[in-house]
């Protein structure tokens, strides 16, 4: 039998802004098998779980480490946990990012969808893979893991829509336009994306119009998060002829290829 | 060693532990955390004769000890589930209880004609899903709907028939009543109650369907109660449902009358939550000293006067 469960020790806690927190928590079973995409189910003081994209797994350390910010009660309780404290986990859940064939990764990510790019922007690192992180904000006193990206190989660009003073004025989709009208080409490039659904319907939209293959990391409000409740389902498109159908977030998501995605904006 | 075989009508269970429909699946998922051949029994995801997509998103909203779900039935439907999901229910070695949901009378009954001829234990009649527009709800607030749909049913088929009530009416008691007399082998109760979230800064439901089915601890005390009361007014088996999150829990709803329970929303919070608790039954047994499980079912002493 998998065990699904585990109850984790917090090993470390920072805090990235008042809203904002990394957790580093003692998990050796998901640290090994976990890859970028991939969520947890968190409990917390709350009647559900709170399903968290993975943001690192080292599993040498056999430590992940999950970026929370407070939304409502839940991740307000989860984000005020303090080291040694323990939550009960369920994961790794959900299909990740495929890297397969892969030579230049490039990742845009909005708000707290920067968290599960840097696992992939990591990952990416170990492989040796040409990596691209685009990161957008709305200011830069909501930015978040800047020097984190920085620390890795990647090339990064930073965007903030309302300050002048990082790399990109504007939004992160216009970041992304610009670096593919500069950018030379190179066959195997993938982009991918995790943020708002508006933003990730754009970059899918531009990763169309230059050939680039595009998976998204969709979000849908989640109960079991293992794909028994069928609550969190999102539309996918089946071809041409067919009508689209609704598929499981948790179970065949969180991250699909973009061009099967039914945009519900 | 403590004895937790229970019956429902005819049924033998290794123990009063089911999953209820709509929480499990069809075991896939949940097989991969635990020994279902451990387990009492499993009731499949509501099923209906077409492929249904379900209702838009969002889906589940949370409450207080519990949460709303507006999924709407979505299901693979009769035809596909018979195909490629009943050889592997049946191979799983627990009861194995199919939820049917029509939208109208002959629905069920077809359904009721293609299940006959399969292995499973019992045919769950869905009169109780508050997301759906058609049948459920509809027949299962109307007793003289109950009495003639499980008749009906009963002239189709030979497989034990569970009637699943819902709570949303004035006597739950009356449905039973209604389901016994129309030939029901056991009623199992309760479904959720219709409720609704609201989002004050959009004025607007939070599901997209406007309302959906409150479940979890919530509406254990609705569900004790409507238990305990349905016991006094009819003679066939109850299988209680409502907010059973632990081993304490189930031993309650038998107290108030039920020969079986199905477990619900605790195993979204706790996918294991099904073989958890059976082991917390024995357990208590022990400290209770009751050596057979069957000898809590309607041992509750009402105050007098």
């Amino acid at each position: 039998m998998q065990t699904i469960e585990f109850s984790c020790p917090i090993i470390d806690r920072e805090s990235i802004n008042d809203q904002t927190v990394v957790l580093t928590l003692e998990a050796p079973v998901i640290a090994q098998t976990a890859y970028p995409g991939q969520f947890v189910n968190l409990a917390s003081n709350q009647f559900l779980r709170r399903p968290i994209g993975i943001m690192n797994a080292d599993s040498k350390k056999g430590s992940i480490q999950l970026g929370i910010r407070v939304s409502g009660e839940g991740t307000r309780f989860l984000a005020g946990q303090k080291k040694g404290d323990i939550v009960s986990l369920l994961g790794p859940l959900g299909r990740g990012f495929h890297l397969e064939g892969a030579r230049r990764v490039i990742t845009v990510g909005g708000g707290t969808g920067v968290f599960p790019l840097y696992f992939v922007q990591k990952v990416c690192q170990t492989r040796g893979l040409e990596g691209i992180a685009v990161c957008g904000y709305k200011s830069r006193k909501d930015s978040l893991l800047t020097d984190q990206y920085e620390a890795l190989t990647c090339q990064t660009l930073f965007a903030s829509e309302t300050d002048d003073d990082m790399d990109f004025s504007g939004h992160a989709v216009a970041a992304l336009a610009d670096l593919l009208l500069k950018l030379k080409p190179v066959p195997e490039t993938m982009i991918l994306t995790c943020g708002p659904e508006t933003m990730m319907a754009s970059v899918a939209a531009l990763a169309k119009k230059h050939g680039i293959s595009c998976q998204v990391s969709l979000e849908e409000r989640m109960a079991c998060g293992i794909g028994v409740c069928l609550v969190c389902a999102c539309k996918i498109k089946q071809g041409d002829e067919q009508e689209s159908e609704y598929q499981r977030c948790c179970t065949e998501g969180p991250v699909f290829n973009a061009e099967v995605v039914e945009w519900q904006i | 060693m403590a004895d937790l075989t229970v019956r429902v009508g005819n049924v033998q269970f290794a123990n009063p532990v089911i999953a209820a429909s709509g929480t499990f699946g069809f075991g896939r998922e949940m097989r991969v955390f635990q020994d279902l051949s451990r387990i009492g029994g499993i009731c499949s995801k509501g099923l209906t004769l077409l492929p249904r997509a379900g209702n838009a998103t969002p889906r589940v909203a949370e409450t207080a000890s519990g949460m709303l779900n507006s999924v709407g039935l979505q299901n693979p439907g009769l035809q596909s589930f018979l195909a490629n999901e009943l050889s592997f229910m049946a191979a799983l070695g627990c009861r194995i209880i199919i939820n049917i949901a029509g939208n109208d009378h002959e629905e069920y009954l077809e359904m009721c004609r293609q299940l006959d001829a399969t292995s499973i234990d019992a045919i769950e009649l869905n009169l109780s899903c508050p997301n759906v527009r058609e049948g459920c709800m509809l027949i299962g607030s109307n007793p003289q709907m109950i009495e003639k749909l499980v008749a009906a049913a009963r002239q189709v088929t030979r497989k034990p028939l569970w009637a699943k009530l819902t709570p949303n009416v004035t006597s739950i008691a009356d449905m039973a009543r209604a389901a016994e007399s129309g030939g029901a082998d056991a009623v199992v109760l309760i479904n959720t109650l219709l409720g609704m979230a609201i989002d004050r800064k959009l004025r607007r439901p939070l599901l997209r369907n406007n309302t959906g089915g409150l479940s979890g601890p919530a509406i254990k005390p609705i569900a004790l109660r409507m238990v305990a009361e349905t016991y006094r007014a009819i003679g066939i088996p109850i299988v209680g449902v409502g907010g059973i999150m632990d081993g304490n829990d189930v031993l309650e709803f038998m107290i108030a009358g039920a020969a079986a329970v199905e477990i619900g929303t605790a195993s979204l919070v706790r996918p294991t939550a099904c073989q958890d608790i059976i082991r917390e039954i024995e357990t208590i047994m022990e400290l209770d000293g009751v050596s057979e499980v069957s000898q809590y079912t309607g041992t509750l002493a009402l105050w007098n006067g």
